[in-house]
């Protein structure tokens, strides 16, 4: 196999988008164009990660439609949708296209509006990826899978809500470094947990999770650039290359899981993506996790491999994974904060981790970050894509 | 009520999915023949949501993982007024949603 490069990354700030869909995709994918530099080379392929469009906003075939846009023809063109896991799936997609040698630079793009529907209807779109005959008809949506999970986890490891509001009160700070994020509201102990006002504050959404636990809707789109090693090395571009890429499937039904609080999938993906990588957990300067909920933040830190099983919260409370910690998790401000437009997030995590590796994170760099790790999770990690970055001296 | 709720046993290794599988989790057999599920059983996990998809007008709904007896697991409505996790229910059969096509049956879970 090639290698392949990670040459350009852009996004749009995300939250609520007054354009519609395609033009929302083509601010992501022309900032990353404009960021990879390519002159004269061509891009050859176009793909898009998306998970609603044909619902929320009544358009199918997106990735035709951003090809149009951008002006891109004849290059080849096709959409991903795999979950939430949508946006890492298409950047694997596109990894192999390069390194089979069908591609040499190839646009993925993450884009979800989420928004255009009122929020009934944006958690019954989300919902509708459980299981049809024993989950969904139940009643049940994502937040519920992560309260029945949360409160298994919590009760086994002795995790308090204590630790998941920490994860929330990093994950706002880191944000508010971030233009690009969401949510810009500075958190404390008090307003979300311990004061009086705080029932008020961060009502129950699926006990034992709150407001504060939840990740909000948002519309956003992020892409990256790919690279063949030629290309790269033809633009001089900083070497980023994409070490590794593991994924895995869980059962579908969470109730199937011999233990439901084991994230197997995450597991399996990340024991995957760091094989391939020629690198171990304890060799990463930065990650990026998929928490849609807080507990998840904590969970999936542990099943990727940083921390022990039942440890994670600890190494939250003694500070580990803040920005100055010795694993900063979700500089970005991860989905708790930057938000998740569910089809963007996986391509979103891979353009944070990539201006860390450039350094050009600013407000909310890591030090010295030369490998990074990102995890996205979809589903209710029954579908788990990890990717390991790692940045390579010219 | 004539409505049942059913899991599916491997007729070749005998193990029960809930929900079917096309190919045995276990055996990789092929064949499987419809389980009615009823019984007693233990609370797994449990959660109130408040985030509900469409179809519910209800405020908040108690969702529950049950362990039923036998090792089958189960997720469904919990209709307990006291809920806790090891709690003891039994298994029924009733509406658990109202789309617009006509109400759907499905297990809820009552306390022994």
């Amino acid at each position: 196999m090639r290698p392949v490069y990670v040459i350009g990354a852009g996004m749009t700030r995300f939250g609520r988008s007054e354009v519609p869909l395609v033009d929302l995709a083509g601010a992501a994918a022309l900032a990353a164009l404009h960021h990879a530099n390519l002159g004269k080379i061509p891009v050859d392929t176009v793909i898009v990660a998306n998970m609603g469009a044909g619902r929320v906003n009544r358009q199918v075939a997106v990735a035709s439609a951003l090809v149009d846009r951008l002006s891109l023809w004849p290059a080849a063109a096709d959409s991903v949708e795999n979950g939430p896991a949508s946006g890492a799936s298409a950047v694997k997609v596109g990894y192999q296209a390069i390194a089979s040698g069908m591609a040499d630079v190839v646009l993925v793009t993450g884009v979800e509006m989420m928004r255009a529907v009122d929020g009934l209807e944006a958690t019954d779109f989300v919902a509708s990826m459980s299981q049809p005959e024993v989950e969904y008809i139940y009643g049940v949506t994502l937040p519920s899978l992560a309260g029945l999970f949360a409160r298994l986890f919590m009760e086994r490891y002795g995790v308090e809500r204590r630790h998941l509001a920490l994860v929330a009160i990093k994950n706002h700070d880191n944000a508010m470094k971030n233009p690009y994020a969401h949510i810009h509201q500075p958190i404390t102990m008090e307003g979300i947990l311990t004061a009086p006002e705080a029932v008020v504050n961060n009502p129950p959404v699926a006990e034992p999770l709150h407001m504060f636990d939840c990740c909000p809707v948002s519309d956003g789109s992020a892409a990256v650039v790919l690279a063949s090693e030629e290309v790269a090395a033809k633009l001089g571009a900083p070497r980023v290359l994409v070490a590794g890429i593991g994924q895995a499937t869980d059962t579908h039904a969470v109730h199937e899981r011999p233990d439901p609080t084991d994230l197997k999938a995450v597991r399996l993906a990340s024991a995957a993506a760091f094989d391939r990588a020629g690198q171990k957990p304890s060799e990463i300067d930065v990650a990026e996790l998929h928490d849609a909920f807080t507990i998840l933040e904590i969970a999936e830190s542990e099943a990727a491999g940083f921390f022990k099983v039942g440890q994670a919260h600890r190494a939250v409370e003694r500070g580990e994974t803040k920005l100055t910690g010795k694993l900063p998790i979700n500089p970005s401000g991860g989905l708790k904060a930057k938000g998740h437009p569910v089809g963007a997030t996986g391509v979103a995590q891979l353009v944070e981790l990539t201006w860390q590796l450039r350094g050009e994170a600013s407000g909310r760099q890591v030090a010295k970050a030369k490998t990074a790790f990102a995890c996205n999770f979809g589903g209710f990690g029954n579908n788990v894509v990890a990717t390991v970055l790692r940045k390579e001296e010219r | 009520m004539s409505e049942k709720v059913y899991a599916f046993r491997c007729t070749t290794c005998g193990t029960v999915s809930y929900p079917k599988h096309v190919i045995c989790p276990k055996c990789r057999g092929e064949t499987f023949e419809p389980m009615e599920i009823a019984g007693e059983g233990a609370v797994l996990t449990y959660t109130d949501v408040y985030a509900l998809a469409v179809d519910y007008e209800t405020r908040y709904l108690r969702l529950a993982i049950v362990e039923l007896d036998g090792g089958l697991r189960v997720t469904g409505q919990l209709l307990d007024e006291d809920p806790k996790v090891g709690g003891r229910v039994r298994t029924t059969v009733g509406v658990v949603r109202e789309p617009a096509g006509g109400p759907i049956h499905g297990l809820q879970f009552v306390p022994v």
